[in-house]
């Protein structure tokens, strides 16, 4: 079944520019749903005059240091007497970057030490660095110590998880839409998640009649645009299948508000799918107030293909509690799904789990995202800025809090798809099509970004030597 | 006297000296004010009766300190019933900021310092790197406290004349701003004036307990306070009931200079030429004091004898031995003890000694993270001295301090190790008397409220005064005379 699926053809990169020609000649959408859902090519400049940072390259900079601290051989006296001469002299030279990240790991440190020598650097790191100009260090170590500063005054309280350090997470919505457009266009990480996942889901569902997915954050429900144009054109298997998508809603206190933004990406697919042809029905299926789901609120009916799809953690998402997910997963799995796929941040379980040192990892996580963003778009300053002040900053926010509770907590770092896998969800192989299809969508981006094939079954993407993004495809034991 | 008015005064001087303007001025008020604290005519000194128990009640209130677990000293003994300022608090606990979460240079400072022992050089750039974005000239003290640290430790790693703590000296300031600075600093701060002060009423007790009274006084100077010290011993004596001494003989013993710059000891070296004999002379002579100054320079305390000081059998010797016997080395060689020696052998009526009531280091790490904490006491107090302002004069003062930070000559020692010394070779402590006590005690009071005074605390009964900051040990004074020959 592998080999056949392997001979399916791809959605391939036809896609990117397809997907914009088709829909935005369609008469029946508006203005507003094509800015939804415009998955454009990269402007032309790009990826052909890769920029060498220099001094802002601040993903090396992290990388050098990273190594520095890492060696631990002892060495002569005179080797050491040259080497701590060495580090008065560099001293001397170092840029603004190199003194960010320094006094941000001293910051880091202190604030499970020293919280007065922590408030004494933050002090200072606010007179160097601001979030709207200057270097991508500047704006980035803006972000971080505006994350620090609120740990250091309010601690990790849940209030403050996901919420941007400046001026919270509330956004003008023209704001949000444009931060995600622009993002969409300067980084292949939301395409790398949805056109992976959906390869493997136009595999999986080769030679179905009727397809049901369940979506744990639907968002904008861009990720089914591309697939629904897919399964139209499909060349094999039964034409035009029946599609069905149950998008969970949260609970709780964002609930309402998230129920009116499922309704609203529902009907904005359901447009798209009649535009196109294609049978589609929607339900929403909420979550309990604590985030919790309920197998048994999804109605399924006998002969469809169930898929679960769960994309975490790209740029533009907000946090879902572990427990949620969790939640979402085990109950998934006992409706013996075709196939689960999983998006997720990478996380590095290495370091000695104190905050510095996880501090230390996220700050290294993100510039490598933001290093990647400049590279392409060197030019593009204010439009980086805007998706940073609205999903960037805010995200680093979270991260701190909860890796500054993680230490509060003492709770161990893990990723989803090792919980999978423990859990006993048979790996399902990537197919070659879709590995050459995620690295025909990175090769349109800057050569920075790499494709990793980590196991049959997950495929990584990352940023030079920082994996940021993995992808892996379950499937039920029961299945077959 | 305020600090505007005593700036303009300083100003309007034309002459090249504070000490001419002490001299030519009438108005004693200014002497009193300025140089003078708590040391006027009106507090006539009587050194009759000693303290005779630590029972003794007390004759005026004490400043309590009812939170000080630590002080069970005489001191603390007698404050029962004392009027305490309550805006006083004590400095060992964290909520005022003294703490040690409060300290935060020394958390970048002594971490560096381990590194560099280490030779971690990844951890020593980093940590370099914090301190020179947080070191700063003006700011609080920790901000201070990191820049001159910085300084330190880069000269540590690679020791160049480029590398000196501080541009700002004693020795390359402008000879009437180094008077004016160290002027302001004795006015603001007890750190010198009070171990001098108790110094002269130590030097007027042993006089009043003379039985030759009328001998010439001749006092040997070894000490840091470029003549600050002597205008109100001299003061005094002239308003004793006998009149003053016949004759009085300053000896001072300049810093020998053979030393490179860096490494002369803190406080001791003025800007070349500098002599204060001038001005003193005059004032002396306005009091009718035959006053005789001899400067011995570039003579090492370790050949001092009878003969360089031009010493007699007929005159009543002092030796004033004030923050200057650290520099000399405590072992191998032993010149420390070899120089206490050669004083006893000069058959002084009395000795002085004021010390830094500190701990010698021992490793780098160690002895780094001691003068490091010995320039926060300074550099705090110094804040809180001028209220926080940034002046250039605190700038000099708290620029010299800092060559402690790098000087092989600092070498402190603990109150009670000095005290054994002495006693090694052959000086008993000697009580100082309760007026003496009370009086320095009352001249603390106009200082800032975190410092505080411990009498007879862990020096073997010697009977040291000492003086704290924060809690924490600055210096002492103690007085020491010939011990009885035991046949």
């Amino acid at each position: 079944m592998a080999m056949a699926m392997d001979e399916t053809p791809v959605i391939d990169m036809n896609m990117v520019g397809m997907e914009f020609s088709t829909y935005s000649n369609s008469t029946t959408t508006s203005v507003e749903e094509e800015t939804y859902w415009t998955t454009s090519c990269p402007p032309v400049l790009g990826w052909s005059d890769v920029f060498t940072a220099g001094d802002a390259d601040l993903y090396g900079l992290m990388e050098s240091m990273i190594h520095e601290t890492d060696s631990g051989s002892p060495l002569t006296s005179a080797e050491s007497r040259s080497n701590l001469e060495m580090a008065i002299s560099m001293d001397e030279e170092e840029g603004k970057g190199l003194r960010l990240v320094h006094l941000l790991m001293e910051a880091a440190e202190a604030l499970t030490g020293n919280r007065e020598l922590a408030r004494v650097i933050l002090v200072r790191l606010k007179e160097l660095a601001s979030p709207t100009d200057g270097t991508n260090m500047e704006r980035l170590a803006a972000y971080f110590s505006d994350a620090l500063s609120g740990l250091l005054e309010h601690g990790a309280h849940t209030k403050n998880v996901g919420a941007g350090g400046r001026g919270g997470g509330e956004h003008r919505p023209a704001d949000v839409i444009a931060a995600f457009q622009l993002l969409q266009d300067m980084s292949p990480y939301v395409k790398f998640g949805h056109f992976t996942a959906n390869q493997a889901i136009l595999e999986a569902v080769a030679q179905e009649r009727r397809i049901h997915i369940l979506d744990y954050d639907i968002m904008e429900g861009i990720q089914w645009a591309s697939l629904m144009q897919a399964l139209v054109t499909r060349k094999e298997g039964p034409p035009l299948p029946h599609l069905r998508i149950t998008a969970l809603s949260r609970g709780g206190s964002v609930g309402r508000r998230c129920i009116g933004t499922v309704q609203e990406t529902g009907r904005r697919l359901v447009a798209f799918a009649a535009s196109i042809g294609l049978p589609l029905s929607f339900h929403q299926c909420k979550l309990d107030s604590d985030e919790g789901f309920r197998p048994l609120s999804v109605k399924l009916a006998r002969g469809e293909a169930l898929i679960v799809n769960c994309m975490l953690h790209l740029p533009h998402f907000s946090h879902r509690a572990p427990a949620s997910v969790a939640s979402f997963l085990s109950g998934a799995e006992t409706l013996n799904p075709r196939l689960i796929t999983l998006v997720e941040e990478e996380v590095k379980v290495a370091g000695d789990g104190q905050f510095a040192g996880r501090f230390m990892d996220t700050l290294h996580h993100y510039s490598a995202l933001y290093d990647s963003l400049e590279a392409g778009f060197p030019m593009h300053g204010r439009a980086r800025a805007l998706v940073e002040k609205v999903f960037l900053g805010p995200r680093i926010a979270g991260s701190l809090a909860r890796i500054y509770q993680m230490e509060v907590q003492a709770e161990p770092n893990r990723s989803w798809w090792e919980w999978l896998g423990s859990r006993g969800l048979m790996p399902v192989r990537f197919s070659f099509a879709n590995h050459c299809q995620a690295n025909l969508l990175l090769g349109l981006f800057n050569d920075g970004y790499r494709v990793e094939q980590l196991s049959h079954n997950r495929l990584g993407i990352g940023w030079k030597s920082r994996r940021l993004l993995t992808a892996s495809i379950w499937t039920s034991s029961q299945q077959e | 006297m305020v600090y505007e008015e005593d700036q303009q005064m300083m100003m309007q001087t034309s002459s090249n000296s504070i000490y001419n303007t002490i001299t030519t001025t009438t108005d004693s008020a200014f002497l009193d004010d300025v140089i003078l604290p708590d040391f006027s005519p009106s507090q006539a000194f009587e050194p009759t009766r000693k303290r005779k128990s630590a029972d003794d009640p007390a004759p005026k209130p004490a400043q309590a300190r009812k939170g000080d677990g630590r002080n069970r000293s005489l001191v603390a003994k007698k404050q029962t019933g004392g009027k305490k300022k309550p805006s006083r608090s004590h400095g060992s606990n964290s909520s005022c900021g003294n703490g040690k979460d409060g300290r935060w240079a020394e958390q970048l400072l002594n971490p560096c310092a381990a590194a560099i022992a280490a030779g971690n050089a990844a951890r020593v750039q980093h940590l370099l790197i914090v301190l020179r974005e947080l070191g700063s000239a003006t700011g609080d003290a920790n901000h201070r406290l990191a820049l001159l640290g910085l300084r330190a430790l880069t000269h540590h790693i690679c020791p160049t004349p480029n590398t000196t703590v501080s541009a700002y000296t004693f020795a390359s300031a402008e000879p009437r701003f180094f008077q004016k600075s160290l002027l302001k600093f004795y006015e603001l701060s007890p750190w010198f004036i009070f171990p001098n002060t108790i110094a002269n009423f130590s030097i007027l007790q042993v006089l009043a307990e003379a039985k030759n009274y009328s001998r010439n006084l001749h006092i040997l100077d070894i000490g840091v306070s470029h003549g600050v010290q002597w205008p109100t011993l001299l003061e005094a004596l002239s308003k004793q009931p006998g009149g003053p001494p016949p004759l009085v003989r300053i000896t001072v013993m300049a810093p020998a200079t053979d030393e490179a710059e860096i490494d002369q000891t803190p406080f001791a070296v003025g800007p070349p030429g500098h002599r204060f004999s001038a001005s003193l002379l005059s004032f002396a002579k306005t009091l009718n004091i035959n006053l005789r100054i001899n400067y011995i320079e570039n003579h090492p305390l370790q050949n001092l004898d009878a003969q360089v000081i031009d010493g007699s059998e007929l005159e009543n010797l002092i030796v004033s031995a004030q923050f200057r016997l650290h520099s000399l080395s405590h072992k191998a060689p032993d010149d420390r003890t070899r120089v206490l020696k050669l004083i006893r052998g000069l058959n002084p009526k009395a000795v002085i000694l004021s010390e830094n009531n500190a701990d010698c280091g021992g490793d780098f790490p160690t002895g780094q993270a001691r003068r490091v904490e010995f320039m926060w006491k300074f550099l705090d107090s110094t804040s809180a001295a001028f209220k926080g302002r940034e002046c250039e004069e605190r700038q000099v003062v708290e620029g010299e301090a800092g060559r402690a930070l790098v000087s092989r000559r600092w070498m402190n020692e603990g109150m009670g190790r000095w005290c054994e010394r002495m006693r090694e070779v052959g000086f008993a402590g000697e009580g100082l008397g309760e007026e003496v006590v009370d009086a320095a005690r009352v001249l603390l009071r106009k200082y800032d409220g975190n410092w505080e005074m411990r009498v007879g605390e862990d020096d073997g009964g010697g009977g040291c005064v000492g003086i704290w900051w924060k809690g924490l040990p600055v210096s002492f004074c103690s007085l020491w005379k010939l011990a009885p020959v035991i046949d």
